[in-house]
């Protein structure tokens, strides 16, 4: 690299074995590219994945239970240096615990790679292209492909695929910010500066941006040898901050921690107070500790918010943090780009003027008619003009597209002409080659029209028609008649009030405005032979036949209009920031609905009161057009006043830096910002959002990069899909996390009950992991594909400071009032199962000591039988078992009434979510399986247990199902009451 | 992608919670008025009292369908066990060492002297004594009687330490209750005792009564509420003949047809094992 800059393009050509105009061939590039590896950094050192694993086995909840697994050791080691009767239970114990902790730690570790992965086949998915000059053809390549030698081509929003020396610029200027910090772009030229490759101007680096211009180069560095690659310092991007989402997590894990650590260490303190052994007192706190964590709720947790983002990609969200799914359901203002996303991004022919009259064309995205009147014959000479005063050309060997996906070689406005009439007329090129083309004058900006003369497809008449289009003006001030129904009209002073009327109309509702006229040539004077010079202009340019108007517009996409109102009933702002015309811009947002109907602007009220703009009341202007030359001189107190008292804001002509100020301004009212770019200038302002949306299609690649997620179609309607999902995950979480914790509490209830009552263990602790590790885990999952409860877009956005994931209804509904039900539910089966078995209730208060006794082997039930310690603690684990199976049966329950939060069930839709069938059954199996598949394992505490006691909790499980009823009932009759505030979560 | 910083100092913390606590200015304790905490504790009040009503009613009904005299369902058949003791050490010419254990025994017999059992009736019949009817007073049932003397050396009345001195030791052996258990098959249930592992070498032993059967008439069991007086047959059984400061493992076995006692989880099954050494 040190000497590149100094040569000559020549003489670089010689080094390369390259040439300019034909690059390398296929064959040498592919020798080359064998030699020197793919051009392509070798990724940074990441975190070594032990490390990363270690980290994911000490996360959440973890710490809790390694703090369980030792105190089981602890008790085992001590237990066994007294040579007790059976220590290895609590080695057990405290091997499961750790197991469990590195089980979930190895799922969390793999769900992280796979979202790892997930981000490495998003970037296959936006690969890096590069416009390369190969076999004398211009190709486009991978950038990992591009070899030494390689001549590529640049334009603005590029990202510079390699080092290249430029040797050929246009108005180029490049952004080496992520490599010298220079925050002002760089201009570049071919020519040689500076001694320093880094200073020279003709060198532009791998990883910075082309801004703008085009510019062409040689590459001379690839890979790792570039000089960024060399420096290896690629600015990693921001570190990862908590997300809305994580903050909530972490919240819900403290409070949750805190439950377990406070109730543990006070009913430690209790036990050791009622004169239980400390050994003892450690073992009911490990089980208290587990029964309080809810071990499968992150796993859960993570699977929802991938399944959201795999249901988002579908459509066409494409997420590029997982967490960042939430985010965009907490979003309050959305400011949109109008270019692309807002609109279909192609001119279209929107309106036409002809026999004084206007008529609209259709400008939906897959029109194959138009449904206007063209039995006219004006709109015959019409479209002639249109068809013949036109230079864009379908590339040709599309013929079996659909007309509006075919790609045109041409301006915007005339690609839209083209297509307009091929819909109409059918084979556009088959008509100009009937109607040869014998002069023509394209169009410049001081003409400010297009003209062309053609000989008729008529071969009964040898006039040469002339036609002409262009600034409507302009056309009629050439013009002496007007075709009227097919006829030629003087152009009065009435008909061209009328043109005027019908231009001016056009042109405020943002249209783009093109008048046509045509002449035939009299034959006598312009004979077939006639030499036709455009430069001298012999042939008649005035005393034209005007014909008509076409107006043109880059109309919205169909689906927008629908998704902004969605936005609009979900509290959602949405800002339109364009840097196009304010008229055009204000067009389309009307047209969109981002300004209604009824609201008007304070220019608008002006119109209408007819007074000056200043004496209008600003308050009483809900909608507002901004223009960037305003807002440049707008102080920041101002900026947020219109953000403030304006529910309907258009910003036009705004440059990039504009927009960052935009958002800045919106976040400060405490808005969540969801910002839409595409370009590489609007990469700051994606950044500073709370959430940036890039653009797929139309996106560079630097604005892909900054964003968090990326629309595979361009399309804001996605957006508001997003936002819809992202609530809707929100609140499915919440139903989540409230199924798994109210078991919590029935399973933490038979230790309290079990130290303060002394009663035979109900439910051990490994048990307990079966529930919260197995029957749990699939219907938790379930209610992330619950649908969503009819409000979902007809709400507020969430306030990220007050509305929590887990706020203190949930928690305390699901712990003091289900979970008490659950328990009680799950002692009343307790309680059967012994009294059958022949101990009744009155027997077991206060039985511990003798119970668990090795030495007792003739302990008497309620009958006078006499059991020994191993028939004892068979009967314990049939406890163990029925205990178990009422949680399930009454999680069931439970899982039915978390399936909506507000709405009646039978709302809902009982099987509208099938996957929680899928969860009801799997509980009901999995729970079968282990009592009656492994109910002879004895380690796993498990017994086949008589089937009626699987009914004992269903008279509960109903109660839980009713209760709930009746809250969501009295929550949705009295809105605001009492009642309200306190049950709903 | 911006995201919330909330660190907070923590002064800012602990104001926080004093704020949350009690809020002066809209004169909310801990998150609520205090007005409100009484609704809410109110509440929740009748919302247990009912929960401790539904779970009283359950437990009610509950007593109400189970059978006062025997089990409903019994899955598990409590089984067969015999005496106490694992490893029995003790030393013949220092009585400290063997007291506790004639103690233990002798109190074990209080249950079976004659006066303990005079509610009891004179069985004879070698077969079982099952009754249809309630045929004792206040609707029980009947039960025999088992008075100490039966286990003639090993009652405690001819010898008051049970041979612990001379290094004949009694043991005892017990059937568990089980509630209209027929052991047997119609032949008393035995029991016997032999080394552990050495079935074949001859153990020296007196059974008292005699073959060490349980007499079948004191089967089946009715339960507690039928036969308040009942109380389990007993075997002694008597060592005569060990060698001493030598530990041996005994196994003493009920035989009888319904009896197992090749449970590997349940080591008083039907059994009991335990050791036993008598030093000089």
């Amino acid at each position: 690299i040190q000497e590149d800059h100094k040569l000559s393009a020549s003489e670089l050509e010689e080094k390369y074995g390259t040439s300019t105009n034909k690059g390398l061939s296929s064959a040498r590039a592919a020798e080359i590219l064998a030699r020197d590896g793919p051009n392509s950094l070798t990724p940074p050192k990441a975190t070594p994945e032990i490390v990363k694993f270690l980290k994911q086995m000490v996360g959440g909840f973890s710490i809790l239970l390694w703090i369980g697994a030792a105190f089981s050791w602890i008790s085992f080691g001590i237990q066994f240096a007294q040579g007790a009767e059976s220590p290895f239970d609590n080695l057990y114990l405290g091997v499961v615990l750790a197991l469990v902790v590195i089980l979930t730690g190895i799922f969390a570790y793999y769900q992280e790679a796979k979202s790892t992965n997930i981000m490495a086949s998003f970037s296959k998915m936006i690969p890096q292209q590069a416009l390369v000059i190969r076999d004398a053809e211009k190709k486009e390549l991978p950038a990992e492909e591009l070899v030494v030698g390689d001549i590529v081509e640049i334009k603005g929003g590029d990202r510079i695929p390699a080092d290249i020396r430029l040797i050929f610029t246009q108005g180029c200027k490049v952004d080496n910010s992520s490599l010298t910090g220079e925050s002002e772009p760089q201009s570049r030229s071919c020519d040689f500066t500076h001694e320093n490759p880094l200073e020279t101007k003709n060198i532009a680096f791998y990883s910075t941006t082309c801004v703008e211009g085009t510019a062409t180069g040689i590459v001379i560095n690839t890979g790792d040898r570039t000089v960024i690659g060399r420096i290896a310092s690629l600015a990693s991007g921001v570190g990862n901050e908590k997300t809305p989402i994580a903050i909530e997590i972490e919240h819900f894990v403290y409070l949750v921690a805190g439950v377990a650590i406070s109730i543990g260490v006070l009913f430690f303190i209790i036990s050791v107070s009622m004169r239980y052994k400390i050994l003892d007192s450690i073992i009911f706190l490990i089980g208290i500790i587990v029964a309080n964590v809810p071990e499968g709720l992150l796993a859960t947790v993570t699977v929802s918010l991938s399944l959201t983002a795999k249901r988002m990609a579908k459509k066409n969200c494409l997420v590029k943090n997982l967490e960042a799914v939430e985010t965009l359901g907490s979003t309050s203002v959305i400011c949109s780009d109008k270019t692309g996303t807002l609109t279909q991004n192609r001119m279209t022919v929107a309106h036409l003027w002809f026999d004084n009259q206007i008529y609209s064309a259709d400008t939906s995205e897959d029109q194959t008619t138009q449904p206007f009147d063209q039995t006219s014959s004006t709109w015959t000479a019409l479209s002639k003009i249109v068809t013949l005063c036109n230079r864009a050309e379908f590339r040709p060997g599309q013929e079996n597209l659909p007309i509006m996906k075919r790609i045109v070689v041409g301006d915007a406005s005339e690609t839209a002409l083209l297509k307009f009439t091929e819909v109409i007329l059918g084979d556009v090129m088959s008509i100009r080659a009937r109607n040869k083309k014998v002069a023509e004058i394209p169009f410049n900006s001081t003409n400010k029209f297009q003209l062309s003369i053609h000989e008729t497809d008529d071969p009964n008449d040898k006039r040469f028609l002339l036609v002409m289009k262009g600034a409507p003006e302009r056309i009629l001030e050439r013009c002496s008649t007007i075709m009227i129904n097919g006829k030629e009209e003087p152009l009065d002073s009435e008909k061209a009030e009328a043109f005027q009327t019908a231009y001016m109309e056009l042109g405020g509702m943002g249209e783009r405005v093109l008048g046509f006229c045509h002449l035939y040539l009299p034959e006598n004077e312009f004979p077939d032979t006639y030499p036709f010079d455009t430069d001298s202009m012999n042939f008649p340019t005035s005393n034209l036949c005007f014909v008509g108007l076409l107006s043109m517009i880059d109309p919205p996409r169909s689906t927008v209009p629908d998704a902004v109102s969605k936005c609009r009933s979900a509290g959602i702002k949405v800002i339109m920031v364009t840097g196009d015309h304010p008229i055009t811009a204000k067009a389309i947002a009307k047209s969109v609905g981002i300004i209604s109907a009824t609201s008007e602007t304070v220019e608008d009220i002006a119109k209408r009161l007819n007074i000056p703009v200043e004496q209008v009341n600003r308050r009483e202007a809900t909608a507002a057009v901004v223009n960037g030359m305003e807002l440049k001189d707008m102080s920041l107190q101002q900026l947020d006043e219109i953000l403030c008292n304006h529910s309907e804001i258009v910003f036009a002509r705004t440059s990039p830096q504009q927009k960052l100020i935009i958002v800045e301004g919106c976040q400060r009212q405490g808005a969540v910002v969801a910002v839409t770019g595409d370009g590489v200038n609007d990469s700051p302002a994606l950044k500073k959002a709370d959430i940036g949306i890039a653009m797929g299609i139309a996106g560079s690649d630097a604005a892909k990069n900054a964003a968090d997620m990326v629309l595979l179609d361009d399309n804001f309607a996605s957006i508001v899909t997003g936002v819809e999902e992202g609530r809707l995950i929100f609140d499915n979480l919440k139903k989540t996390i409230a199924y798994t914790l109210t078991k919590n509490i029935a399973e933490l209830c038979p230790f309290l009950i079990y130290i303060i009552a002394s009663i035979p263990l109900p439910i051990g602790t490994i048990t307990i992991l079966f529930i919260d590790l197995g029957t749990d885990i699939i219907p938790s999952v379930a209610l992330a594909y619950e649908k969503a409860e009819s409000d979902i877009m007809n709400r507020r956005p969430r306030n990220k400071r007050r509305d929590r994931l887990v706020n203190e209804q949930l928690a305390v509904y699901s712990y003091l009032q289900i979970g008490i039900m659950q328990s009680v539910g799950a002692f009343v089966t307790y309680f059967t199962v012994y009294a059958e078995q022949g101990f009744l209730p009155s027997t077991l208060l206060g039985v511990r000591v003798n119970w668990e006794s090795n030495a007792i082997n003739d302990f008497e039930d309620s009958y006078g039988q006499e059991w020994t310690k191993y028939q004892r603690m068979y009967l314990q684990w049939t406890g163990y078992t029925a205990f178990f199976v009422s949680i399930t049966i009454q999680q069931v329950a439970d899982l039915i009434i978390r399936k909506t939060r507000r709405n009646s069930i039978f709302q809902q839709g009982l099987f509208r979510n099938k996957v929680i069938w899928v969860g009801i059954f799997s509980q009901i199996a999995i729970a079968s399986i282990l009592t009656y598949g492994l109910g002879h394992v004895t380690a796993l505490n498990f017994t086949p247990l008589r089937f009626q006691y699987w009914f004992v909790a269903v008279p509960f499980a109903i109660l839980i199902w009713v209760y709930d009823e009746v809250r969501k009932l009295l929550i949705r009759r009295y809105p605001g009451s009492w009642w309200d505030k306190n049950m709903y979560y | 992608m911006a995201t919330l910083n909330e660190k907070k100092t923590c002064s800012e913390r602990m104001e926080n919670f004093r704020r949350f606590v009690w809020n002066p200015e809209t004169r909310l304790f801990m998150g609520r008025t205090l007005i409100n905490w009484v609704w809410i504790s109110l509440y929740y009040l009748a919302f247990y009292v009912v929960m401790s009503g539904l779970f009283a009613l359950s437990i009610y009904c509950l007593m109400q369908t189970v059978n006062p005299y025997e089990p409903d369902c019994v899955t598990l058949r409590p089984d067969v066990y015999g005496d106490r003791g694992l490893r029995i050490y003790y030393n013949a010419s220092d009585n400290k060492t063997w007291e506790g254990l004639v103690t233990t025994l002798r109190t074990f017999l209080t249950a079976y002297t004659p006066a303990a059992q005079h509610l009891n009736i004179n069985c004879t019949s070698d077969t079982y004594f099952i009754q249809d009817t309630f045929d004792g007073p206040n609707k029980t049932k009947l039960s025999c009687k088992f008075t100490s003397d039966m286990l003639q050396n090993c009652s405690g009345i001819t010898d008051p330490t049970f041979g612990f001195p001379e290094g004949k030791p009694c043991f005892i052996i017990k059937m568990n209750r089980i509630i209209k258990f027929l052991p047997g098959n119609g032949t008393a249930p035995r029991v016997d005792c032999t080394y552990v592992g050495d079935e074949s070498r001859p153990l020296e032993v007196d059974y008292y009564p005699v073959n060490g059967t349980f007499n079948l008439h004191y089967f089946p069991y009715y339960g507690k509420k039928a036969q308040p007086s009942y109380s389990n047959p007993l075997v002694a059984v008597k060592f005569l003949n060990l060698t001493r400061n030598v530990e041996f493992k005994i196994v003493c076995k009920i035989i009888a047809a319904g009896i197992t006692f090749d449970n590997v989880h349940d080591p008083y099954e039907g059994k009991v094992e335990f050791k036993l050494k008598i030093e000089d």
